[in-house]
């Protein structure tokens, strides 16, 4: 390759370079609105991840009962306390909609 | 060509500098333009990193012996194949490769990102561009591919290490790589995570997969240098506890106990610094992979390379320990955990312990890779650790690992009832307790540690094989259908659990290959002259003289052996001693033959005597050694079930989200 085709490689090359870094500002801004949670959202996403993992390990129980890792007795006194922990869960997210909606309302 | 290799290259650490700097400011003022402009800038990076790469390929091809690498490591004579494998076969090649590697991981993440993880991104893209612009520096400015041979051009090369002319140098070095620097996402997810304070679930749900690629790489790579040195090298075995081969193993085991305890915190909330610390240990581990195997600090017959840019990686590596654990520390109070564990007869227990085995086996190999390096450095004194200590503690922390992997699958959640531990586990154990009495009786008590680890084999096949019969039966009950459907709905529907079996399934004939042709192999030596015989393991093997073979860039003097067995032929193997005049080497080109239970009828010609009349040669019988190869397969199979997407997890995810946002609006 000659020096002047090298240089015109390196050259497109870094064009090309400054043309990518560049085409966000340059470009319209098509994008949809930056996510911001507050500390709400994250708290709402926690508690909406613990409900998941008490679905989770609901259906786990279910799948160790009927490949009997799990024995009768074993399995009701868990279901019961897999249960109550998804209903405590649940009623957290209640607590946190109603508290939202309140301030949603004064504001 | 080396005018545009050397300008791109400096166009990519331009270009990662940029991301590094942009990113961040990004981060901190939710500008979403700023993040999309460094994101772009890692693309580019990657892109011009892809013209440095394609120049040196060019480079090989035309024999353009005037750049330094290519004259060292390739010759006219040699096959195009290895020419163009020759890419990775010197220091900075290597380096190039690994900022290759890098830069497409880094735009895949790019790419699959841009509406998702947005929190996550600026930083992701920091620590990415970071860690290119390590490389790029390494790659530009102290080990430069393309730096022009010492003392003018030579009219040819100096040729390729015989060892690395075999096919499984050409795909080994590329997959190994792969896995080491993919295992750069997961701890740029995990940085980011701590930096924003999203410890969260999604940061796990985002690196999983990729941990998943990492370490299906790491494992075929090593499987596929293993075979390597089996065939190549010829000393019988294929893995020989070098340094190098134990770099790749080390993360591989963290990356494995990651796998493990990141479903705990998913489950139950619990380990979320654990899984840090291990993500953490993990890269950190690849990145000491690479320091060992291009530094040159440890004797290893992969340390072909030697040169400076060791020291700056050891500086690398103490940089990212450093910020891994500043950030941890800042971050310990996001990372507490949601449960305690209730029993430590559960199946969380059973990760935890297998975490701790499997730490434990990859810092006992990393103190028998550092003793020799720490005591030459310390007492001037060069120290080795053989192969004994190594087994020792494979043995030791091995053995417990494969209990657990039996136990594992069997065990419930939160906590199990001695009423259903005996029930569970009756018949796995009393196949396990026969299995050893009968190799007991069959006279394989030789190797205590080998039967203990085959009875352990079949407690895991019996179990995994309950799994999956008793997983069966329960969506054939709820579902209907035949039973092949039911089998194939039940992995489909839980793709994680049963490809994890499967892969649990490789690994038993992993250790089954493994004990059989380590524990009950046999060698025997003999010196032959034409019609002479030597006796091994029921096999007869005939010198019936000697052959001829030439290749492009060699010529081997072949010793041909009949093989028989019970008076009947079985065979005709010729193993070989092979000159490469460029190179000015000879190696042993081994003859092997294999039989339909994998056992292996391994020959080596050692020597030829000083008249050319006898030959020195060396057999071994490696029984079932060809379990670990179909390992190889399993595994592939059982990770590429598990990575598979799963839909149904990312709308979950998506989901949770939109649910937070919505109350917003």
């Amino acid at each position: 390759m000659s020096s002047a085709a090298a240089a015109i490689a390196v050259a497109l090359l870094v064009g090309a370079a400054v043309v990518a870094v560049a085409w966000p500002f340059l470009s319209p801004d098509r994008g949809r609105p930056e996510d911001r949670l507050s500390e709400a959202d994250r708290t709402r996403i926690d508690l909406l991840e613990r409900r998941d993992a008490a679905y989770a390990a609901l259906r786990d129980l279910e799948q160790d009962h009927r490949t009997g890792k799990v024995t009768g007795e074993d399995y009701t006194a868990e279901r019961e306390e897999l249960r109550r922990e998804a209903a405590a869960v649940l009623r957290m997210l209640d607590d946190l909609d109603s508290k939202h909606d309140t301030a949603h309302r004064e504001a | 060509m080396a005018t545009v290799g050397s300008a791109s290259l400096l166009v990519a650490f331009a270009l990662a500098v940029y991301a590094t700097l942009a990113a961040p400011f990004a981060g901190l003022r939710r500008d979403r333009r700023l993040t999309a402009s460094a994101a772009n800038a890692v693309i580019a990076s990657f892109a011009a990193t892809l013209v440095a790469a394609a120049a040196l390929l060019i480079a090989l091809a035309r024999h353009d012996f005037s750049i330094g690498i290519v004259a060292d490591t390739t010759s006219r004579s040699l096959p195009t194949g290895y020419v163009l494998s020759a890419f990775w076969a010197s220091q900075p090649g290597s380096l190039l490769l690994w900022l290759t590697v890098l830069g497409g991981a880094s735009t895949v993440v790019m790419l699959t990102n841009r509406h998702r993880n947005r929190e996550l991104m600026p930083w992701v893209t920091a620590v990415l561009g970071g860690i290119m612009v390590f490389f790029s520096a390494m790659a530009a400015f102290v080990s430069p591919p393309f730096a022009s041979t010492a003392g003018g051009t030579p009219a040819n090369g100096f040729g390729l290490d015989p060892s690395l002319q075999n096919p499984y140098m050409v795909a080994h070095p590329p997959t190994l790589y792969m896995g080491y620097v993919s295992l750069a996402v997961p701890f740029a997810f995990a940085m980011a995570a701590l930096v924003t304070g999203r410890t969260d679930a999604r940061w796990l749900v985002a690196v999983r997969r990729w941990t998943l690629f990492s370490w299906t790489c790491l494992g075929v790579g090593m499987l596929l240098g293993a075979h390597w040195a089996y065939v190549e090298i010829g000393w019988g075995g294929y893995w020989a506890w070098d340094p190098v081969e134990n770099a790749a193993l080390m993360p591989w085991l963290a990356a494995t106990a990651f796998l493990h305890s990141v479903m705990v915190q998913e489950k139950k909330g619990m380990l979320k610094v654990w899984n840090m610390v291990l993500v953490s240990i993990a890269f950190s581990l690849s990145l000491l992979g690479t320091f060992l195997t291009r530094s040159g600090v440890v004797n290893s017959i992969h340390a072909f390379v030697q040169s400076d840019v060791g020291i700056y990686l050891l500086g690398f590596i103490a940089v990212v320990i450093v910020l891994a654990t500043a950030l941890i520390i800042w971050r310990l109070p996001l990372l507490r955990s949601e449960h305690r564990l209730e029993s430590i007869v559960s199946r969380e227990a059973t990760f935890l312990f297998n975490n701790l085995l499997l730490l434990a086996l990859a810092f006992t190999i990393l103190w028998g890779v550092l003793f020799p390096v720490l005591s030459e450095a310390v007492r001037d004194v060069r120290s080795t650790v053989s192969t004994p200590y190594y087994n020792f503690f494979l043995v030791a922390f091995g053995l417990p690992l494969l209990l657990l992997i039996g136990v594992g699958p069997l065990i419930a959640w939160r906590r199990a009832s001695l009423g259903s531990l005996a029930k569970t586990f009756r018949w796995p154990a009393m196949s396990a307790l026969a299995a050893a009495a009968l190799l007991a009786l069959l006279g394989l008590g030789s190797s205590p540690a080998g039967l203990a680890a085959i009875s352990l084999c079949v407690f895991v096949t019996i179990t995994i094989g309950l799994e999956f019969a008793r997983g069966t039966a329960a969506r054939r009950a709820i579902s209907g259908g035949s039973w092949p459907g039911a089998l194939v709905a039940l992995i489909g529907r839980n793709r994680r659990r049963y490809g994890g079996y499967i892969v649990h399934l490789a690994i038993v004939l992993l250790v089954l290959g493994v004990t059989a042709s380590g524990a009950y192999s046999t060698v025997r030596e003999a010196t032959l002259s034409p019609g002479d015989s030597m006796g091994v393991d029921g096999y007869t093997l005939t010198f019936l003289g000697f052959g001829k073979e030439t290749g492009p860039n060699s010529t081997t003097t072949l010793a041909r052996l009949d093989v028989s067995k019970g008076g009947s032929h079985v065979t005709t193997l010729s193993p070989g001693r092979r000159f490469y005049p460029v190179e000015g080497r000879v190696t042993n080109e081994v003859a092997i033959r294999t039989s339909v239970t994998g056992t292996d009828l391994y020959t080596i010609l050692q020597a030829i005597s000083a008249d050319g009349r006898s030959v020195q040669i060396k057999t071994l019988v490696n029984p079932m050694v060809g379990l670990i190869w179909l390992a190889g397969a399993v595994f592939l199979l059982g990770a590429l079930i598990t990575i598979w997407p799963d839909p149904r997890e990312a709308r979950q995810i998506a989901r949770r989200y939109a649910a937070a946002l919505a109350r917003e609006a």
